[in-house]
């Protein structure tokens, strides 16, 4: 009678375990079927991931919209992630083998979303002629690897000063700053009225490494446009960069002139929305297209234009100007042929044009040819025209580490906690990491 | 029945009687079919806890000694993370600030919340919705309040504007980005939250004590304050154990509290090991060094909960 007891145990085991393992399994693969779009001829349907940092509809949304409406046969799944963690999110689906069949990444390897590091993993399928075409001249070591494109350029963004040249009218300053000593002046007299040229969100890493950035274009890259090529042959460092020092110095002078507001170590971005929407600030380093979302919250007579930074005595003004979002296509896909088909839709004039409306950003193929003179463009067209201009460093940096000693270290400055070449020194050594 | 009638009515309360025994039996009938019965039931969850928790663990452990990125493929370092983690200043500054806000955290918020337990436990009329009020920041979500602190600290938040109303205004300044005070900015809250939590445990643990030992205590001449020392906390070293090791263990974990209000600055000032975890794994691509580091909080950990639960443990002397 034992015997027999355990024996039906024994096979009652046999028979359970594997059909739990099974249904677990099932479990598993049924949560891992993310790439399934909905079946079908599998020939029109797709689905899309991109960033999104607030609730009103995203460009691409837009973008996405219009092609179904254009191609009723297709189907776009769009699937909107949170902006702060929008990089790991995709590398995980990447990893799974679950992510969309079109991606929105960013140029270059110096974000988690950065198209070098997840094409170099096989993440990425190679795009055609049109993404080829698009890459700007000199950029193509974030685009390219070995000739293959794996990110399709949609914007041309602009990193300088968003100035609201209605706030500094009212505060006295009929133009913006051309020098070095016009600017501190600038923002003596607006400090004086408890106002300030700048705002700077200190605490918001991304924001105080832009500023950084958008001042180094005229420390630095002004007079080495190849900078990051020479630091990445090894003939030169950040601690060894006089133009990297005088960058760091810039923003200690600025803070200690009083440029940037009160309790700028420990603002947030909300401290850069509320400056410029009330007119507490006249001007930001932010993304050109913020610009455009800012100016929807604030008063009419604002006034938003894009300023470069004034250079150092002596020097040309410089800007940042490159492409900040690409799309790319999940070497994964089962859908790559609609995939591509609706990559290089976007970049007709027609798609380029509603992402302009809808973004506020300059579209990459498009503005070249678009009038600036009467849009918040129009102080930096010459620049534009001129070549003035250089990539987004941290894109062409070789890890996002680098990238983030810089915004621990503009804040460590602001504190007082860190000095320009202990700063300096962390870049070199995020560097080499 | 003769049985019933020979037994006290202590041994009838307090003895099984044969009729239990008898009933034992019959289900002792069949004990292959309930001990079947008890292993298929767990096994769903054996499998899950094996599954999500231990293997995912282990498997972690081992990108600890990988030079993994998080995507592609990965090569064997060995012990060089670790080797990386110990000589590099930033790791040892998040290290020390996890074990400050671990053990500042663990005493603050036991002594505050066992002086609450001891003041809400009897007598006062209003101790129900004194006790409700304590235990509320407990039941919140540690992100949320966390923005609200932060607000509530910020250069223009409410904490500068009362200073500077009363003529104080030098000292304002933006709390959770000054280098001096923001770890006791992120003490505060955490400490905040947890009180509630530690009162409710000493509360049980204050229930369980008998009332007639300390009066007798009382009766013997002893004092308030001795009655508190040689009695109560002695009855209540169970509460104190689960309530300091559960502290410790979310006081070494501590996260969300940091990266609302000051996502590990200023220039990594605020940084423990859990937020160094997330930011070299995630933010920064790192996985293997990522898991390394959490290798190195998981045994903090287990090493301190097990110290913690030999200075604790054991029963009060009851003799």
């Amino acid at each position: 009678m034992s015997q027999h007891r355990h024996t039906a145990l024994r096979r009652s085991a046999l028979v359970a375990i594997p059909a739990v393992a099974a249904l677990l399994l099932a479990g598993c693969s049924g949560s891992g079927s993310g790439d399934e779009t909905g079946g079908g001829d599998g020939a029109a349907e797709f689905s899309f991931t991109f960033a999104t940092s607030n609730n009103l509809e995203s460009p691409y949304e837009s973008l996405a919209k219009a092609y179904m409406a254009e191609h009723p046969e297709v189907k776009i799944t769009t699937n909107p992630t949170p902006n702060d963690k929008y990089g790991e999110t995709i590398r995980t689906q990447l990893q799974a083998g679950n992510a969309s069949d079109v991606i929105q990444t960013t140029p270059g390897s110096g974000d988690a979303r950065g198209l070098i590091p997840l094409a170099e993993a096989g993440f990425l399928e190679p795009l055609g002629e049109t993404a080829q075409g698009l890459v700007p001249a000199g950029s193509e070591s974030i685009f390219e690897i070995d000739g293959e494109t794996y990110g399709q350029p949609m914007d041309f963004t602009i990193a300088a000063v968003v100035a609201s040249m209605g706030t500094a009218g009212q505060n006295g300053i009929d133009e913006w700053p051309t020098t070095e000593s016009d600017l501190l002046d600038a923002c003596g007299a607006l400090a004086a009225d408890g106002k300030s040229l700048l705002v700077l969100a200190g605490a918001a890493g991304p924001n105080a490494g832009l500023t950084a950035q958008g001042i180094s274009a005229t420390r630095v890259y002004a007079e080495d446009p190849d900078w990051n090529q020479q630091r990445a042959d090894g003939e030169t460092t950040f601690a060894e960069s006089d133009g990297w020092q005088a960058t760091l110095q810039e923003i200690i002078d600025l803070n200690d002139a009083g440029c940037f507001q009160p309790g700028v170590e420990g603002a947030g971005f909300d401290a850069i929305t509320n400056g410029l929407a009330q007119g507490t600030s006249v001007g930001s380093f932010i993304p050109s297209g913020s610009a455009v979302e800012i100016a929807a919250a604030a008063p009419p007579e604002v006034d938003f234009k894009i300023q470069p930074f004034p250079a150092a005595d002596g020097g040309d003004p410089y800007i940042l100007a490159s492409s900040n979002y690409t799309i790319s296509i999940n070497a994964a896909s089962e859908k790559k042929e609609p995939a591509a088909e609706f990559v290089e839709w976007l970049a007709t004039s027609e798609a380029q044009e509603l992402y302009y409306e809808k973004s506020g950003l300059l579209p990459i193929s498009e503005y070249q040819s678009l009038d600036l003179s009467e849009t918040i463009y129009s102080p930096i067209v010459e620049l534009l025209a001129d070549g003035a201009y250089t990539t987004l460093p941290n894109n062409v940096w070789p890890n996002p580490s680098v990238y983030e000693a810089l915004q621990v270290g503009v804040q460590g400055l602001l504190t007082g906690q860190k000095t320009i070449d202990q700063v300096l020194q962390d870049m070199d050594a995020a560097w080499e990491g | 029945m003769t049985m019933t009638h020979n037994r006290s009515e202590t041994e009838l309360v307090v003895v099984p009687g044969a009729k239990r025994r008898r009933r034992r039996d019959v289900a002792g009938r069949r004990p292959g079919l309930l001990k079947f019965g008890h292993w298929w039931w767990a096994l769903p969850g054996i499998l899950l806890v094996l599954a999500i928790h231990y293997v995912a663990t282990t498997v972690g452990g081992f990108f600890a000694f990988t030079d993994w990125s998080g995507i592609g493929d990965f090569s064997w370092v060995g012990l060089d993370n670790f080797a990386e983690i110990f000589s590099d200043p930033s790791q040892i500054l998040a290290l020390s600030n996890t074990l400050f806000l671990a053990f500042a955290s663990v005493v603050l918020s036991n002594i505050a919340g066992l002086t609450l337990a001891v003041a809400l436990n009897r007598t006062l009329k209003t101790r129900y919705v004194l006790r409700v009020l304590f235990f509320m920041p407990v039941v919140l979500s540690p992100l949320a309040v966390s923005y609200v602190w932060k607000f509530i600290f910020d250069y223009n938040g409410p904490i500068n504007v009362v200073l500077r109303a009363v003529g104080l205004g030098d000292l304002a300044t933006a709390w959770v980005a000054d280098p001096a005070w923001a770890i006791w900015t992120i003490l505060v809250v955490v400490v905040w939250q947890n009180t509630g939590f530690a009162m409710v445990i000493y509360m049980a643990g204050l229930a369980a004590v008998p009332i007639e030992i300390e009066e007798a205590a009382a009766i013997d001449g002893a004092g308030l304050w001795q009655r508190f020392w040689h009695v109560t906390l002695p009855s209540i070293r169970p509460a104190i154990a689960i309530s300091t090791t559960l502290g410790l263990v979310n006081g070494l974990r501590v996260f969300d509290q940091i990266m609302a209000m000051t996502g590990g600055g200023p220039a990594g000032a605020t940084e423990t090991l859990a937020t160094q975890v997330y930011k070299e794994s995630f933010a920064l691509g790192n996985f293997g060094y990522g898991a390394a580091l959490a290798l190195v909080l998981t045994v903090i950990i287990l090493v301190f909960a097990v110290i913690q639960q030999r200075m604790t443990s054991g029963r009060p002397d009851e003799s």
